[in-house]
């Protein structure tokens, strides 16, 4: 059984005004003064509390900086909680940028192998899936090439083929549904809507409204940081779009 | 499953616990190893990729050391070439090792940024790959050293060979732990790399990597060469190539309590920030 627990889960963002000195300028410059190198305190995420069992889909919205990138990269256990609990049990895929990452001097089939082994596929389970994520991200014989050369559009072709290969537990999405060209979008629109039907949670955080109200169940609503409404799909669009006086798209299923 | 805490919600474990931490930490890091070692053989495949000697370049730095070396020192402390080139090859390659893991190390976690912000895995691995890289390269220095040795004294002492075991043992220990203690040191403070190779410069000097080490007990400096685990480093390395014998039993008795120490400050330093370098980065 997959599940996600939050609870009052907080992560804060501790930093200083000059990050990343060196030791020369933290003695000389004496960066080591609060006075002169002050600690800043950035609250990205606030008492987050939810809990996701099996079969269920979480769609996260909020403006740019509201902590969605942050609660996701929570999930997937990139960030540890800085206050309170959070309990993931399941294989985690994470879907964040897809261009990063790319050992840039190695050919895309090196990539694919080496992507995958992070991802947990072994030489075993990665032989028969080698050639779907080749079809799948229709690169042909570029393959060969180093990735240095790839096109933006071929290396996102490239990442989203390696990253949708695995079966996961538990799926958490980062803003993917627009990559690459329009034929890919679709395909990859497609096999998004498979992943997301085969996990026993997904997570996905989205502007698109819209799609988002199609795919999950819940959806989760951050602003600064914090959680300003959780609820049915339908519900928490309708009052996010009246509180921003934005106009309501309509559902697929409608 | 993962269930995560702030350390400071964590009661002091007994000693089972942390046993089984310690256990569960290199467990981790073995699930992964397909992703660390495929990083290690790109990395050896697209660093030399499209040259002409492939792997092979990262010999001819010490082989030219060498060759300049002999013609200068093994006149001026009147040494025979047959014996002075296979001193200064095997004290240079250890020192191009020791050079790697500390630049590699330094930059190890900056290397592996996108991959920390994306999947959760032992930070340890980062180091582990640099750490490898650099001793493939020196493994393979090491066959051209036992190759000039062949070729200066018409033998290899092969009966003594099995004593670079254990010394390969200390070095691998000594490598990744440095590694990755310079690794943390760097992402706290940048210019790391840069300080540590004024530091290596001078240690450079007072390590017998080109003169012998005896040559400072006549002068009074004998402590320089007693105190510095590089020096017990290469005593260990040359011992069984050059000399077909074991090290001193007090050089192993150094290394193993140095490497005692730099896997306690590994330790220290991944319990304190295996959670939290993601934010420093």
């Amino acid at each position: 059984m997959a599940l996600i627990q939050l609870e009052k889960a907080s992560v804060e963002f501790s930093t200083r005004r000059f990050k990343n000195v060196g030791l020369k300028d933290y003695l000389l410059k004496g960066l080591f003064r609060s006075r002169v190198n002050p600690r800043i305190v950035v609250r990205a995420l606030q008492d987050i509390t939810l809990t996701l069992r099996d079969g269920e889909c979480l769609g996260v919205i909020g403006h740019n900086g509201a902590g969605k990138s942050t609660l996701l990269k929570l999930i997937a256990g990139v960030y540890p909680p800085t206050q309170g609990r959070c309990i993931i049990r399941g294989k985690v895929a994470a879907l964040f940028d897809l261009t990063l990452g790319f050992e840039r001097d190695a050919s895309g089939w090196e990539n694919i192998r080496y992507r995958a082994y992070l991802l947990g596929e072994t030489p075993r389970t990665l032989q028969g899936k080698l050639e779907t994520i080749a079809e799948f991200s229709e690169l042909g014989e570029y393959l060969e090439m180093p990735v240095r050369y790839y096109s933006s559009g071929m290396i996102v072709r490239l990442g989203f083929s390696i990253a949708t290969a695995i079966e996961p537990e538990i799926l958490v999405v980062d803003e993917i549904l627009a990559a690459g060209d329009a034929s890919f979008r679709e395909k990859a629109r497609r096999r998004m809507q498979e992943m997301i039907q085969q996990a026993r949670i997904a997570v996905l955080a989205s502007h698109d409204l819209k799609s988002l109200e199609g795919f999950c169940s819940r959806i989760l609503w951050l602003e600064k940081g914090r959680m300003q409404m959780l609820g049915p799909a339908s519900e928490v669009i309708d009052a996010y779009c009246q509180h921003y006086g934005t106009p309501r798209p309509r559902s697929q299923a409608a | 499953m993962s269930v995560r805490a702030l350390p400071s919600e964590v009661p002091a474990r007994p000693v089972p616990a942390a046993v089984q931490a310690v256990a569960d930490y290199f467990y981790q890091i073995w699930r992964r190893r397909y992703f660390w070692w495929s990083l290690v053989k790109i990395d050896l495949r697209t660093r030399y990729r499209g040259t002409y000697l492939g792997l092979g370049w990262s010999l001819l730095n010490p082989i030219l050391m060498t060759m300049v070396m002999c013609l200068v020192f093994a006149k001026l402390f009147h040494q025979p070439l047959a014996t002075y080139a296979p001193f200064v090859l095997s004290g240079l390659a250890f020192w191009n090792y020791l050079t790697g893991i500390v630049m590699d190390g330094c930059h190890s976690f900056r290397r592996g940024e996108a991959y920390i912000r994306q999947h959760p895995a032992p930070l340890a691995i980062y180091p582990l790959k640099a750490s490898l890289v650099v001793g493939i390269h020196f493994l393979m220095a090491l066959v051209v050293l036992l190759g000039t040795v062949w070729l200066a004294r018409g033998t290899v002492p092969w009966h003594a060979l099995w004593l670079l075991i254990p010394a390969l043992g200390l070095f691998a220990v000594l490598g990744w732990t440095t590694a990755l203690v310079m690794g943390v040191v760097n992402v706290w403070f940048e210019d790391t790399a840069q300080l540590s190779q004024v530091v290596l410069r001078a240690l450079f000097y007072v390590t017998p990597v080109f003169y012998d080490g005896e040559m400072l007990h006549k002068h009074g400096l004998g402590w320089v060469v007693d105190w510095n685990p590089l020096a017990a480093c290469l005593d260990v390395l040359r011992a069984p190539v050059l000399h077909g014998q074991p090290a001193p039993l007090s050089a192993y008795g150094f290394l193993a309590a140095v490497a005692l120490a730099m896997i306690a400050l590994a330790a220290l330093l991944l319990w304190k920030v295996e959670r939290k370098l993601i934010f420093y980065l």
